[in-house]
């Protein structure tokens, strides 16, 4: 008896080492530093965000889209005596919204249209410019751009920086020599596209969309081979699957997106050839599940009458093979949108628990006002929270993925629908949320506006807007214009708030050390503590901050942050498009939202980096 | 007053009513025989070296500018066009604002006639070929009206669009300012 | 082609339900008006001859309190008794007819939409499938005995849609949604007109209503979903080149082509309609050439404008023209 007890015992003793040991060797193959609460709160995929180098190498910072700087010099308990580093003037003035680069020593700088990149010296004091590379692109392309002459971004890949121009070119230039190695140009102006997003490269593939939602143009992405900037694919959001490149793999997780050439049945007879379904937001990327995932823009004409349909494949998430293009999962969240409410937000990649494991999803702050949280494999809505207040829809209905309208709040025509929430820039418009791995925590700056609106016939005339719709924006119930928000994405609520007089256009970063850095449309640029909102520093730009912050290592292993600042964009035409505010309909409606902006700011486009004294 | 001296006192008030309201009121609904183009007029505010002078004002300029039908239709092409999606009633968005006192590209009638015919560099479209002269300068007067530059009386008191800015024949004259380079790149 | 459509413009026409009902109603109110004014006539006869007699009746003697007329007293009371019933039964045959009317237009089993402009009907077949849905211009196809429904709207001033054979006036008012439903009773074609003043070319505001069995409606749908025909030969295609690149395009749509303005009507089967310029002549070539080369002097004061074309491309835009059926 007792030998066989000693044996039983002996063999569960083996079967216990064996599984330590094992489970042993699965985390050391884990890189990733081992996180605060792992049981409790999302996390980013490892793959997908590795730890930080102190460089910033795409607008994202990572394929997640964490923005989250893994550097923990500046905290809340010194950041109060953060102070300029240096300065740069970047010499436009349209509208700053694109992050500073940083690798190895060098910053890099992409402006509004001319498009200018210049390339900054890290390593001397005052970091002169190394180079300065000048696209020349058309000045008439200024034209047909909706919402400010902007650029979201260059990206770092092999040696190279990669970015777009106004006109519809995609770029690489040699980081060390400023030299130009490819340029291919994509959209054409004449149809009244531009490009004004951020490329993605991703597995040998430099993934570019389109802008001209308002201008009637058909949305695309197209691939182009990173080598030789050659079109390896390209993939239409309108029009027969062919061209959708929807296939065999494509599994969409609800009802209403399966069916035939959807493309074209969902859309009155040829209105998908001027549908939108344009990209020019931002695209995220899963390593392991190979899948790059966008959103699609409104559909033209925002006059709702002339498209009865679903408008498929407007307004919703594609999730697309890189190396192929084919569409694997979609996901309509706004059909036959009313509102203006792209669907171009970024998807944070994150792994929340679930069960005994962890589920991987997409967290989506949206336009139309729900925070999405949907299962990146498949396409499911897990969960789709209001984050500020809504009363043009009523809910998502999770079963159907459906959003639910407000038959209140529909725009006909000939009369006006007044007090719409939110507004068409949405709960949030293209400026990005950030994510912390270590509180959890998804920082959100965003909008508190309402509108009227009033829709009338959209004539087509290529090269000009197709709107058809006249709106009036202005502060939403609280009378602030802005809002920055900290959402707990678990339990589907906000932490904390800080209200803001003006709309939060500027996206947001955290910071390791526990800080969150945003700026406000009159050139406060913040920090705030990221448990608990308090203000715990900020500094006076020269202009409004519109751009992405960022965090990185200088050369000399210091922390610094920095910011461009430069007032424009939607929310800003006011300022840089010296706009007439007795007209309250101009720019699409914001000028009413933003009528006291010009005495608050004014235009520029100026580089702030901060760091602690040495 | 005498009966007879009343008399013609209110034919001669008529008489002018009439007269003064006729060119006003005149519609032009043919437009010039074919051939006729807008001619690129230069900017008052340009150099005109040696002394030379700008040339004289395009003889249409008379029947468009002031005249009430012209407005009109000019007021509903505005929105057809597109014009309202890049300036809104006015204020700008894409385009800049027409409704205030800074004119980039000159602010006379001709020279608002060139920049819808011919288009201008920072993405005003070329409208020649696309739109009649007719229509063209049916448009620039009414662009003219939105800020205040033509008389009161042949300008609609009604704006069309939702809640609008200030209607057009409320909307205070301003001398209009030379070339803003400030913008040009 | 040639066609009498002046004769199915006739509110006595009896072709279509809302009509039929009207002329029933019309019927019964001129029965009872006629028998009310022979009475009322005769009243009036009977009092002119009864004067002279009545000559002692008027004499008014001091104390002593006058008898009304027997005769005049009892009709007076059986006139207010006719009168009331019928008041009454007018009152009624009203009423029965409107809920008739009603009743007959409960069950639309097709939607139009027609918008109003000044001058010319925008018109809009809605379908359950967007893909389905069709768009054209002056002239509508309604399938026969089957209730259609017509939501009006009008972009501009107020019109109002009427086509006498077939049903009343309906309004179009800028702002609002009204409607109105035909059940045509007979496989012709009906010719409607603008009922309210919209301006200096209201007179020629005319549609055509194209009355056919529910198969050849299905069958000229199907055709109408068509996109528009392509250039087969070198003068079409000139004509195609001027239509999609000149003025053309900002104002019209032919679809599956760059032209997509919807300021005028659709002109993807513009030839096969029956007139041009809201039945103001009938579609020929001779009055194609006379309307592209100078609507003005045809249609003064319509929103087209003359567009100076060469000869050359007259003759093409034409040819293209006539080969959108």
């Amino acid at each position: 008896m007792r030998s066989v007890t000693t044996a039983v015992l002996a063999g569960f003793a083996a079967l216990t080492t064996v599984a330590l040991l094992s489970s042993c060797n699965k985390r050391a193959a884990d890189h990733s530093p081992a996180p605060v609460d792992a049981g409790e709160h999302a996390l980013p995929p490892p793959a997908a965000s590795p730890a930080d180098t102190g460089n910033w190498e795409m607008p994202g910072k990572d394929y997640a889209s964490t923005r989250f700087s893994g550097l923990t010099e500046v905290t809340p308990a010194n950041v109060g005596k953060l102070g300029l580093a240096f300065t740069f003037s970047t010499a436009t003035t349209h509208g700053f919204e694109a992050p500073p680069l940083v690798v190895d020593g060098t910053m890099y700088l992409i402006t509004p249209w001319p498009n200018l990149l210049y390339a900054l010296d890290l390593t001397q004091p005052g970091a002169p410019a190394k180079w300065v590379f000048k696209p020349k692109p058309s000045a008439a392309s200024q034209g047909v751009a909706c919402c400010g002459p902007v650029n979201r971004g260059a990206v770092f890949s092999k040696g190279r920086i990669i970015f777009n121009t106004l006109d519809g070119a995609t770029i690489a230039v040699d980081a060390k020599s400023g030299q130009q190695v490819w340029r291919t140009q994509l959209a054409d102006i004449q149809k009244g596209e531009t490009i004004t997003m951020a490329p993605l490269v991703a597995e040998g593939k430099v993934l570019v969309g389109n802008s001209g939602g308002e201008m009637g143009v058909r949305g695309w992405v197209t691939a182009l081979d990173e080598g030789s900037g050659k079109i390896a694919w390209r993939a239409y959001n309108t029009g027969p699957d062919k061209d959708v490149l929807i296939g065999g793999r494509y599994k969409p997780f609800y009802a209403m997106d399966r069916g035939k050439d959807l493309g074209v049945a969902s859309w009155p007879p040829n209105a998908w050839k001027n549908g939108g379904a344009t990209v020019w937001g931002w695209l995220s990327y899963d390593p392991q599940l190979h899948l790059v995932y966008y959103g699609t823009s409104n559909p033209g004409p925002w006059n709702p009458e002339q498209r009865p349909g679903d408008n498929k494949w407007t307004a919703g998430l594609f999730a697309r093979d890189v190396s192929t293009g084919e569409a694997v999962w979609f996901y309509q969240s706004t059909p036959h949108d009313l509102f203006d409410y792209d669907d171009i937000n970024e998807s944070i990649l994150a792994d929340i628990p679930w069960g005994n494991g962890r589920r991987p999803v997409l967290l989506r702050p949206n336009r139309n006002g729900y925070f999405y949280v949907i299962d990146r494999r498949t396409g499911q809505v897990l969960s789709a929270a209001p984050y500020g207040y809504i009363n043009s829809t009523r809910g998502v209905d999770l079963k159907t993925g459906r959003l639910i309208y407000a038959a209140d709040k529909q725009p006909k025509p000939g009369r006006v629908t007044r007090a719409i929430c939110p507004a068409s820039p949405g709960m949030k418009d293209w400026n990005p949320a950030a994510f912390s791995p270590v509180t959890g925590l998804v920082y959100i700056p965003h909008n508190n506006l309402c509108q009227d609106e009033a829709v009338s016939p959209a004539n087509y005339i290529s090269g000009t807007p197709f709107v058809g719709a006249d709106v009036k924006m202005y502060a939403g119930p609280g009378g602030n214009r802005g809002v920055f928000t900290a959402w707990d994405p678990m339990r589907r609520r906000a932490v904390w708030e800080i209200k803001e007089d003006l709309p939060v256009w500027s996206p947001a970063l955290v910071t390791g050390g526990g800080l969150v850095f945003y700026g406000t449309m009159d050139g406060w640029f913040k920090a705030v503590d990221a448990r608990t909102g308090k203000l715990l520093w900020r500094f006076k730009a020269g202009s409004g901050i519109i751009g992405q912050p960022i965090s990185y290592r200088g050369p000399d292993n210091r922390q610094y942050i920095a910011v461009v600042a430069g007032v424009g964009g939607w929310a800003g035409a006011v300022v840089a498009g010296k706009l007439d505010t007795r007209d309250p309909t101009a720019a699409l409606g914001f000028a009413n939202a933003t009528k006291d902006l010009p005495n608050k700011t004014t235009a520029g486009g100026m580089l702030y980096v901060f760091t602690l004294p040495h | 007053m005498s009966s007879r001296f009343r008399t013609s006192l209110l034919l001669i008030g008529a008489a002018a009513l009439l007269v003064g309201g006729c060119s006003r009121e005149e519609r032009h609904s043919r437009s010039k025989p074919i051939g006729e183009t807008v001619g690129a007029g230069p900017s008052p505010d340009t150099i005109f070296p040696g002394g030379t002078a700008p040339p004289p004002l395009d003889a249409r300029a008379k029947l468009y500018d002031n005249n009430a039908p012209a407005i009109a239709d000019g007021q509903q092409l505005f929105t057809q066009i597109n014009c309202v999606g890049c300036h809104s009633h006015g204020g700008g968005g894409m385009g800049p604002a027409l409704m205030d006192d800074e004119w980039r590209y000159g602010s006379r009638i001709d020279q608002i006639a060139t920049t819808i015919a011919e288009g201008r560099p920072n993405g005003m479209p070329a409208w020649r070929g696309k739109l009649t002269d007719d229509q063209i300068w049916k448009l620039v007067a009414y662009v003219r009206s939105m800020s205040g530059l033509p008389s009161k009386d042949a300008v609609s008191s009604r704006s069309e669009s939702m809640s609008g800015p200030t209607p057009n024949s409320l909307t205070a004259h301003s001398k209009p300012q030379p070339s803003d380079t400030a913008q040009q790149q | 082609m040639s066609f009498d459509y002046q004769k199915y413009q006739s509110a006595f026409g009896n072709a279509g339900v809302g009509n039929h009902q009207f002329l029933v109603l019309f019927a019964i109110f001129l029965a009872v008006c006629a028998i009310m004014y022979v009475a009322v006539i005769l009243f009036l006869v009977g009092g002119l001859l009864r004067r002279r007699r009545a000559g002692e009746a008027n004499v008014v003697e001091s104390g002593r309190h006058l008898r009304s007329d027997p005769l005049m007293r009892t009709g007076l009371i059986a006139w207010g008794a006719v009168v009331g019933i019928g008041l009454v039964a007018l009152a009624i045959a009203s009423f029965i007819t409107d809920r008739l009317d009603a009743q007959a237009a409960a069950q639309p089993k097709l939607t139009i939409t027609v918008t109003g402009n000044q001058w010319w009907w925008d018109v809009q077949y809605n379908a359950s499938d967007p893909s389905k849905t069709l768009r054209t211009a002056n002239e509508i196809h309604v399938p026969l005995g089957i209730p259609t429904r017509i939501i009006l709207r009008s972009n501009d001033v107020i019109h109002s849609f009427w086509v006498p054979s077939l049903a009343g006036k309906e309004d179009l008012i800028p702002g609002r949604e009204t409607d109105i439903t035909i059940v045509p009773q007979r496989a012709v074609i009906f010719r409607g007109q603008c009922a309210e003043f919209c301006g200096v070319q209201h007179a020629h505001m005319a549609l055509v209503v194209d009355v056919d069995p529910y198969p050849e409606f299905v069958n000229w749908w199907q055709r109408e979903l068509r996109p528009a025909a392509a250039p087969t030969n070198p003068l079409v295609l000139a004509g195609y080149r001027v239509a999609t690149q000149r003025q053309c395009a900002s104002c019209h749509t032919i679809a599956g082509t760059p032209a997509g303005g919807n300021v005028g009507p659709d002109l993807t089967h513009f030839a096969s309609r029956r007139s041009i310029a809201a039945g103001m002549m009938p579609m020929s070539e001779g009055n194609l050439y006379g309307w592209v080369a100078d609507p003005q002097s045809i249609k003064p004061g319509t929103k087209m404008p003359t567009i100076g074309l060469e000869p050359d491309e007259l003759h093409a835009v034409v040819a293209y023209l006539e080969t959108l059926k």
